[in-house]
């Protein structure tokens, strides 16, 4: 368990969680992905933490989570009033504002 | 052993991502994701950080994904449709994340081979630069959930 493990581990969520962003249509499958990419840095966050023996990193990490709360609560209630509106959650058909 | 832990839960939890991200259907998608925050937080606690292990399972696992379940149960799964599968964007996509992973490898490897602090950090110890330098940061923390909170009633709530 070295500190390039934690790199290896962060690469490759962040990687997963970007295909997801760039692939998926449905808007629930792309907030899981956000999920994934918020938790790749925190991987990354808890490695450093460890590697230089302070606690900062971790601390940030606790600050990331309430974010990532925060963000998942909004962002639910913008989808849900979303599919009220439209009966769908594809992004295809939220294409109301695109040029 | 505590590498063998390491080791096992970074695959579960990578899996489980992957399984997340490209199964057609959402409900088992969220259960995967859910498996994957957990396997994350094992990987914490193999590493010695004991309270962010804890959190994690219990903010990430117990609130953020079964609040996409609950949202979930209020839609009609029927009427989400397929999504057809893009090879422009399957190759965008693999093409960008594969050039990300590389780049994230070759950003860590002067750390290739370092050793990490064994000390096990619960939640007496981050509780002393949390409540002491970052005390500033924690009570804005605590204002943003509470916006966050009336935002959400705010945006879901039904127009009358």
């Amino acid at each position: 368990m070295t500190p390039f493990d934690f790199f290896v581990l962060s690469g490759l969520l962040f990687a997963v969680g970007l295909f997801g962003v760039i692939v998926r249509r449905n808007v629930i499958s792309l907030f899981f992905s956000l999920e994934l990419l918020l938790n790749s840095a925190n991987v990354l966050l808890v490695g450093f933490s460890k590697l230089h023996g302070n606690l900062f990193g971790e601390v940030f990490v606790f600050f990331v989570l309430a974010v990532a709360a925060a963000e998942a609560a909004v962002g639910l209630a913008i989808v849900v009033a979303l599919y009220r509106y439209r009966k769908s959650v594809n992004t295809e058909d939220f294409s109301l504002l695109r040029w | 052993m505590r590498e063998v832990f390491f080791y096992l839960f970074a695959f579960l939890s990578v899996a489980f991502a992957v399984i997340s991200v490209t199964h057609k259907n959402v409900i088992k998608g969220g259960l995967a994701l859910l498996s994957s925050f957990i396997a994350l937080g094992a990987v914490y606690f193999t590493a010695g950080a004991e309270f962010i292990g804890i959190v994690q399972v219990i903010v990430y696992g117990g609130a953020i994904v079964v609040l996409y379940l609950f949202a979930l149960m209020t839609m009609d799964l029927k009427s989400f449709g397929k999504e057809p599968l893009r090879a422009l964007s399957l190759a965008v996509g693999g093409a960008v994340s594969l050039v990300l992973f590389v780049s994230v490898l070759y950003a860590g490897y002067r750390f290739y081979g370092g050793s990490l602090t064994a000390g096990i950090s619960g939640a007496k110890e981050i509780a002393l630069p949390l409540f002491y330098r970052f005390l500033l940061p924690f009570e804005v923390i605590s204002v943003l959930l509470l916006v966050a909170t009336v935002g959400a009633v705010a945006v879901g709530r039904r127009e009358e």
